[in-house]
């Protein structure tokens, strides 16, 4: 991975965890207090299946990103650094969307 | 197969011989003639199945407040009569013996939204009429893929009266035990424009809110109004009731459009549209009582989970 990818990537995790904070409510939460590798339900940031719908839209404003392989759903949305992987990789690949 | 799905319908009541009886009588003696047999076989299950007994007399309860003991027994054996029928109404399809007919008259606004291939929405149901029969007839009226949530498992008979998830079908199942309880499917599924269906007077666990409903707090599942507020669509509370033997009526009493007033007053405004969906509820039992099925205490459920609202 080259240096503008790895800072691109970066960036991704930066915005996913403002995003995360600012739509979820989070309190008491601040998004540099967000482990990009625990993980994003139950334990961990301790999120629910709500939040996830809050995310999905989350990805579809503000990435135009839908995931059409739900057996890739708990992959995905494992972590911030597994989101923020899939939301590179969509977004590279298909640069209008 | 006709028999497996019959043996679905009824669950755990009724036994290979009574299910035989019923299957003979609506032959023989048409829809008339199967009902009939129920004012023989549920003086049984009013005796016998205890726990189905306590949960409708916790609805009764409060449904009749002044009414005597005796009176709110005849009432539950009612209730259970009426769930027969609506047993005896699905095999009727499923076997094609014939069909119901449908009243539906949707609004101009509710027709432009069923219509319209952008705007998805969930519709909000209970266990009330017989959604099952109002589902397969919806799938027809309405040109917009349908998912229903439930598990296919606990709705063999459903699945197939409905031939759901066949290439040409619009109802389409969506499985509960799905990854987050399948709530990233619905979501995408509204935001291409189609509709979700989904069940509101009944937690099965899920996280809960109360609302006042026939006199006490009672708790009501919100995930509904949880996932119309982050995607922006519209809640439309969608009642049917059995207006005669062969007659189905749909009713819309509400169209929610959930928005938070603030990111900091999610748990008011859930409760706000929860209550006036327990209000709807509340009407409906008001004028068809022996028409809802909950048979769940939702009054004194163990637990209230909202943890972060």
């Amino acid at each position: 991975m080259s240096d503008n990818e790895a800072q691109e990537l970066v960036e991704i995790r930066k915005k996913l965890k403002t995003m995360l904070v600012e739509n979820l409510s989070l309190e008491d939460v601040n998004p540099d207090d967000i482990k990009a590798d625990e993980p994003l339900f139950g334990e961990g940031l301790g999120l629910d299946s709500l939040d996830a719908v809050e995310i999905v839209v989350m990805l579809q404003r503000n990435f135009g990103l839908e995931v059409k392989d739900m057996n890739k759903g708990r992959e995905i949305f494992y972590s911030i650094d597994t989101l923020a992987k899939y939301v590179y990789d969509h977004t590279k690949a298909s640069p209008e969307s | 197969m006709a028999d497996k799905k019959l043996k679905a319908s009824a669950k755990k009541r009724g036994n290979r011989l009574g299910l035989w009886f019923f299957k003979i009588s609506l032959r023989l003696f048409g829809l008339s003639g199967a009902y009939g047999l129920l004012y023989l076989v549920c003086p049984y299950y009013l005796i016998f199945d205890r726990p189905g007994f306590s949960a409708g007399m916790a609805y009764i309860n409060r449904r009749y407040r002044d009414h005597n003991f005796l009176h709110k027994i005849y009432y539950v054996y009612k209730l259970l009569i009426n769930q027969g029928k609506n047993l005896i109404d699905r095999y009727y399809i499923i076997s094609g013996q014939g069909q119901f007919e449908i009243e539906d008259q949707p609004d101009e606004r509710l027709e432009a939204l069923f219509n319209d291939p952008q705007r998805g929405g969930i519709l909000l149901l209970a266990h009330v009429g017989n959604w099952q029969v109002i589902m397969a007839g919806l799938g027809k009226l309405i040109k917009k893929p349908i998912y229903l949530l439930m598990r296919p498992e606990d709705n063999v008979a459903l699945k197939d009266m409905l031939d759901v998830d066949g290439e040409q079908e619009l109802v389409k199942i969506i499985s509960p035990e799905g990854y987050l309880g399948g709530v990233i499917e619905l979501t995408q599924a509204i935001s291409r424009g189609h509709l979700v269906s989904i069940m509101g007077d009944r937690t099965y666990g899920a996280d809960s809110v109360e609302a006042c409903f026939l006199g006490e707090k009672a708790h009501f599942p919100y995930a509904a109004f949880g996932m119309a507020a982050a995607i922006g669509c519209p809640v439309i509370v969608l009642f049917s009731a059995k207006v005669s033997t062969k007659k189905y009526r749909i009713f819309y009493p509400t169209v929610i459009e959930p928005r938070y007033s603030s990111r900091h007053n999610k748990r008011q405004d859930i409760e706000g549209w929860i209550q006036k969906f327990a209000k709807n509820l509340e009407d409906y039992v008001a004028e068809y009582p022996f028409q809802w099925f909950v048979f769940d205490d939702i009054w004194t459920e163990n637990s209230i989970n909202n943890k972060r609202l």
